[in-house]
């Protein structure tokens, strides 16, 4: 559908308010894991699975399934949530999220069922994202699209680069890399550590149609996909420029990278919740008890054996 | 023997010891890879903004801007994790500045399976065997506070290449304040007549931790610290083959091509004898905390414990024979 219906739009946003609440809690357990990221990604996250991807856990294996590949992997807890809230996994997997035989840092193929990449190295999902594509088209599955989601801090590699012209060059129409434009890489603001402007005018001179969009506007982002699945030019792939917000929804995490890899405690989680709920005028209450893990190191085990209780 | 442990982590003294000798050195540069707050490049990057270079997440760039700034008479200390500085940018260290031989000194952080909850990706159990296969470059790991210090000291009065790693582990205190640093100079930390257990890094208070729990069995262990993989010390590890006839090495890395490789190359050339390696095996470091990887991929004091005693017990098979 063209337009988002407002019946839709409120379906959606209550995914994405449900992607950042499902975190908070997952990451406060695991005592690790990326907020800012996870939460600029939300709405968009929340409208491909909502609709515009054509994947459900039913035919997460059908080979016309629609691909997505999280580049930025760090940001796989909104991924894993998603997941959840879809009924890819359960919501209990999620609290396995970086514990061992549990949900991983970054994604690993095939560990869940929707993760098709094993990520974590910045730089390299367009090019695979590529080569998807690419054996689509080989296969003549016309059907399936591939979507790439990128950061914007992640366009400083060259391989991002590399996989543009060819991706390009490959005339490659079922391809839509999406730029989650935060505007903050780990350690500041994008535009201080490694400038990546104009980066509209860089993906439209790679031979990429360019469209952008309100990353956080349901009703913007929906239009975005619609138009990169079905008015743009046929021979090219698109990529959409998702303007959005690192840690959007917590005032304090909003813009601030201090929130890029950084758990909360449980009493700061509480009142993040209250935050978001304020922000998104809800409701939200955490699905169990948290509880942050122990701190554990090199000496605790070494003594453990060399001391036995 | 009870160690204690620094509150400091490996990596704070990483950046304070490039602080100091950022003092001395006007041309040493320090350059980051959207890292410096988690490597503590930061600390030199606030007391000298002028010589760090923040080069965005673009690894193969980072090391080939450091291989062009030491051919115009820099010391370059280009630091991202070591997953990143190996297997993502292994072809500019190789032909930018291994081969040349310039003067980059690479570090190597969050190493082996510290990078913890990042998991496979960010864990790097290859670097070792990666880095000691490249000409000119020394390789090194350091077990304490001091011992990282003294090694950035002397990397400094050495201009070539180095590989060296560093983490955010809390390390136990090996060594007093007035240990050195020598390439090719490894430690002999506790004499043992039974088996030798070399460890590398931090994992050398496992290593520690095991001879003590063997002596409690009547087994009597040596214990090595070999911080300078490459070159390795040769004459140690040939006097204790000689006097124990077993060895068993542990790592914080894959037993492919690393301590345990290194060891295994010197005495199959120059004295045989049972080797057995502890590390991890043909599989990745998943993601989880620190202890919970120790354990679960055997790399505890008890786990060595019991392959040393193992490796005795053959070895005594093996002279009944």
């Amino acid at each position: 559908m063209k337009h988002l219906s407002p019946d839709k739009e409120r379906i959606l946003a209550g995914k994405a308010f449900d992607i950042r609440r499902l975190c908070l809690e997952f990451i406060t357990c695991a005592g690790w894991g990326h907020i800012g990221g996870s939460f600029s990604e939300a709405e968009l996250l929340a409208c491909l699975y909502g609709g515009v991807m054509n994947i459900e856990p039913r035919t997460v294996d059908d080979p016309s399934r629609d691909r997505f590949i999280l580049s930025k992997a760090h940001a796989s807890p909104a991924l894993y949530a998603i997941l959840a809230l879809e009924g890819f996994i359960s919501e209990d997997r999620l609290f396995t999220y970086c514990r061992l035989e549990g949900l991983d840092g970054h994604t690993q193929r095939g560990q869940c069922p929707g993760i098709e990449y094993s990520g974590g190295s910045l730089g390299t999902g367009l090019s695979y994202a590529t080569g998807l594509a690419l054996g689509l088209r080989l296969q003549e599955n016309f059907a399936s699209r591939v979507y790439c989601l990128i950061g914007d801090g992640e366009c400083n590699e060259g391989q991002v680069w590399e996989a543009a012209m060819s991706a390009a060059h490959y005339r490659l129409d079922n391809l839509i890399a999406l730029i989650d434009y935060n505007k903050v890489m780990a350690k500041g603001k994008v535009s201080d550590l490694l400038a990546i402007e104009p980066l509209a005018q860089k993906f439209a001179s790679f031979g990429w149609s360019v469209i952008e969009c309100d990353g956080h506007d349901l009703a913007d982002a929906w239009r975005a996909f619609y138009q990169a699945k079905y008015l743009e030019m046929k021979g090219r792939p698109v990529a959409i420029i998702a303007h959005t917000v690192k840690g959007r929804g917590l005032p304090e995490a909003e813009f601030n990278y201090h929130w890029h890899t950084h758990a909360p405690s449980v009493a700061q989680a509480e009142n993040f919740l209250i935050e978001l709920n304020r922000t998104y005028e809800r409701n939200g209450r955490f699905s169990r008890p948290l509880s942050s893990p122990k701190d554990a190191g090199l000496e605790d085990v070494v003594s453990a054996d060399l001391n036995p209780a | 023997m009870k160690l204690a442990y620094s509150s400091k982590a490996l990596r704070e003294v990483f950046g304070e010891t490039l602080v100091e000798l950022g003092g001395n050195h006007k041309r040493l540069l320090v350059l980051d890879a959207d890292l410096n707050t988690s490597s503590r490049t930061v600390l030199f990057k606030q007391k000298y903004p002028d010589r760090f270079i923040q080069c965005g997440i673009a690894e193969a760039n980072l090391f080939g801007v450091a291989a062009g700034l030491a051919a115009q008479g820099y010391t370059p200390f280009p630091s991202t994790f070591a997953a990143f500085a190996t297997r993502k940018a292994l072809d500019q260290v190789y032909v930018n500045i291994a081969y040349p031989n310039l003067d980059v000194k690479i570090a190597g952080s969050y190493c082996g399976m510290t990078a913890t909850e990042c998991g496979p990706s960010h864990n790097c159990a290859e670097d070792l065997a990666v880095m000691r296969s490249l000409p000119h470059l020394k390789v090194l790991d350091p077990g304490d506070n001091r011992e990282l210090r003294a090694m950035m000291h002397a990397m400094m009065a050495k201009p070539g290449p180095v590989y060296f790693r560093v983490s955010k582990v809390n390390a136990p205190e090996l060594f007093g304040a007035d240990h050195s640093f020598e390439f090719g100079r490894g430690h002999l930390l506790r004499p043992g007549n039974d088996v030798t257990l070399v460890g590398t890094g931090f994992m050398t208070a496992v290593a520690l931790g095991a001879a003590t729990l063997l002596d409690r069995e009547g087994i009597s262990a040596a214990v090595v610290h070999m911080p300078s993989i490459k070159p390795i010390d040769e004459d140690l590890l040939v006097q204790q083959a000689r006097a124990t006839g077993a060895l068993v090495t542990i790592e914080n890395h894959r037993v492919f091509g690393g301590l345990g490789g290194a060891v295994s190359e010197v005495l199959a050339r120059e004295y045989p004898v049972h080797i057995e390696m502890l590390g991890l095996s043909d599989t990745v470091f998943e993601a989880a905390p620190l202890a919970d990887l120790l354990r679960h991929y055997q790399l505890t004091p008890r786990a060595m414990c019991e392959k040393a005693r193992a490796l005795v017990q053959r070895k005594r098979r093996a002279s009944a024979a």
